[in-house]
């Protein structure tokens, strides 16, 4: 398909709810993943499991703010999975796959929140959620553009209006630093 | 290595101040903070004078060191880029100015709004017009890790220009009394 | 190069360096350099205190452990930028979405 970037954000929620005795794990890289990588310009793959992200928060302490509200972040979390692949020219990836894996993810366990289609570029984004005794346990989000593709899961108890609070801290700013999520406070966007 | 190449620290100052003050002004967007840092980065230089081996090499080393001490001193200094974004939408709202700041002044702004790695990718590309590849080696990176920096940056920058260079017509045109 | 980078090859030539940049890097120099003994002695004797701790391995720990709790950082940072550009990118289109809606 023309100029899909689609990224993926896959929240995984943190399962720390002790009525709950699935254990959580990051996924190991699936076969579309490495397609992806293998025909992209630039690939940024991260993967911190709890373990790496208690280190990292350790290394957040102070008075630095930004430190401080990544920290906030990334306090309880499970695990974060994050792949980005940004492709030379458009048409560069198979939809098809890409469906695949959508598809993967829309399990009963998963609840679609935002799904946005723009049929002109065959853009999207996807957001769905992993709920436990009503709670967000897990965020997913795939978004796609023409020339990149993201995925993202965060494992543990995160909300979309968590994430908000991302464009407040220096150094993540993104195209229009200005726009903001429908479902914000307002205040957040203040400093 | 033995070289035979004899570094005079003046002439070095002489040749290499603007590209480091530019460098450091352009990832700070302070004047005063870039002159101190300027002067810091050729105080270090002498310090490891004898470790440079030619031109080439002052010229490099210098644009690393003064990309490294900029993003220090941002970090020190915690310049936001959120800060300046909010400056360029108030400024919108005033009345115009007599004078009217310049393109190039307002892609100067914009840069500032940039993630620091993105932004330091952006000035050796197109203030030092180094490749991809020299650019890696001055910041000790992976080359692609810069090429996604270099795309995402001038994505971004493309972005805000679209927006911004539109508010720069109108306040032309309403200076001119359009 | 496109008509935009052209642009910024332009908008991002480099600017002079205050007239007086050098002088002041001259003079602190100059100052700088009676120190330089001390300086050197002050190195040597901490050169020979790390020496003493680095062969009990403490020092290089501590360094291990803060280039690695800094990388770790890192990316953390790096995947919140993505995961920030991602949800700017809904944003985008939520509120392409809605504005069409109005219409």
């Amino acid at each position: 398909m023309k100029n899909r970037i689609i990224t993926f954000i896959f929240a995984a929620a943190a399962l720390s709810l002790p009525a709950l005795a699935q254990a959580t794990q990051l996924p190991a890289p699936s076969p579309i993943e490495k397609e992806l990588a293998a025909r992209a310009s630039s690939v940024d793959e991260v993967t911190l499991d709890k373990n790496t992200l208690a280190f990292a928060s350790s290394f957040m302490n102070g008075k630095d703010k930004d430190k401080a509200e990544t920290r906030q972040l990334i306090d309880g979390l499970e695990g974060i999975y994050v792949r980005d692949y940004e492709f030379d020219k458009e048409g560069q990836f198979d939809t098809g796959q890409i469906e695949q894996l959508r598809k993967y993810y829309e399990s009963a366990e998963w609840s679609s929140i935002v799904r946005e289609r723009v049929r002109k570029t065959g853009e999207s984004t996807d957001v769905m959620v992993k709920m436990a005794n009503g709670k967000t346990v897990g965020m997913f989000i795939l978004d796609v553009e023409p020339k990149e593709v993201s995925i993202v899961l965060i494992l543990g108890p995160i909300r979309l209006e968590d994430l908000s609070k991302l464009k407040n801290i220096s150094g993540l700013d993104s195209a229009l630093g200005g726009v903001e999520f429908k479902t914000k406070d307002k205040k957040d966007g203040q400093q | 290595m033995a070289h035979d190449w004899k570094p005079d620290f003046e002439q070095l100052v002489d040749e290499h101040q603007s590209m480091v003050f530019s460098l450091a002004l352009r990832m700070t967007g302070d004047r005063g903070l870039a002159e101190e840092i300027a002067q810091d980065v050729f105080l270090e230089l002498d310090r490891h004078l004898d470790k440079i081996e030619s031109a080439a090499h002052a010229c490099f080393w210098l644009r690393r060191v003064a990309i490294s001490r900029s993003a220090d001193a941002l970090r020190r200094r915690k310049v936001r880029g959120l800060d300046l974004w909010v400056e360029i939408k108030e400024h919108h709202g005033l009345q115009p100015e007599p004078r009217i700041s310049s393109l190039g002044g307002r892609l100067e702004d914009l840069l500032a709004t940039l993630p620091e790695p993105q932004r330091a990718a952006l000035l050796l590309r197109y203030q030092e017009d180094l490749t991809p590849e020299e650019i890696a080696a001055t910041l000790d990176a992976p080359v692609a890790t810069v090429k996604s920096h270099l795309q995402r940056g001038l994505k971004l920058l493309r972005a805000k220009a679209a927006v911004h260079l539109k508010e720069y017509v109108r306040e032309k045109e309403y200076a001119r009394g359009v | 190069m496109d008509e935009f980078e052209q642009e910024l090859r332009q908008a991002f030539a480099r600017q002079p360096a205050p007239p007086s940049l050098k002088n002041r890097i001259l003079r602190n120099r100059r100052s700088r350099a009676p120190q330089s003994h001390a300086h050197l002695w002050q190195r040597l004797a901490a050169v020979l205190v790390l020496t003493l701790l680095l062969s009990g391995g403490f020092a290089w720990h501590q360094r291990e452990r803060q280039r690695k709790g800094e990388a770790a950082r890192q990316q953390v940072l790096l995947a919140l930028r993505i995961t920030n550009h991602a949800l700017n990118h809904m944003n985008q289109q939520l509120a392409a979405h809605g504005r069409a809606n109005q219409k």
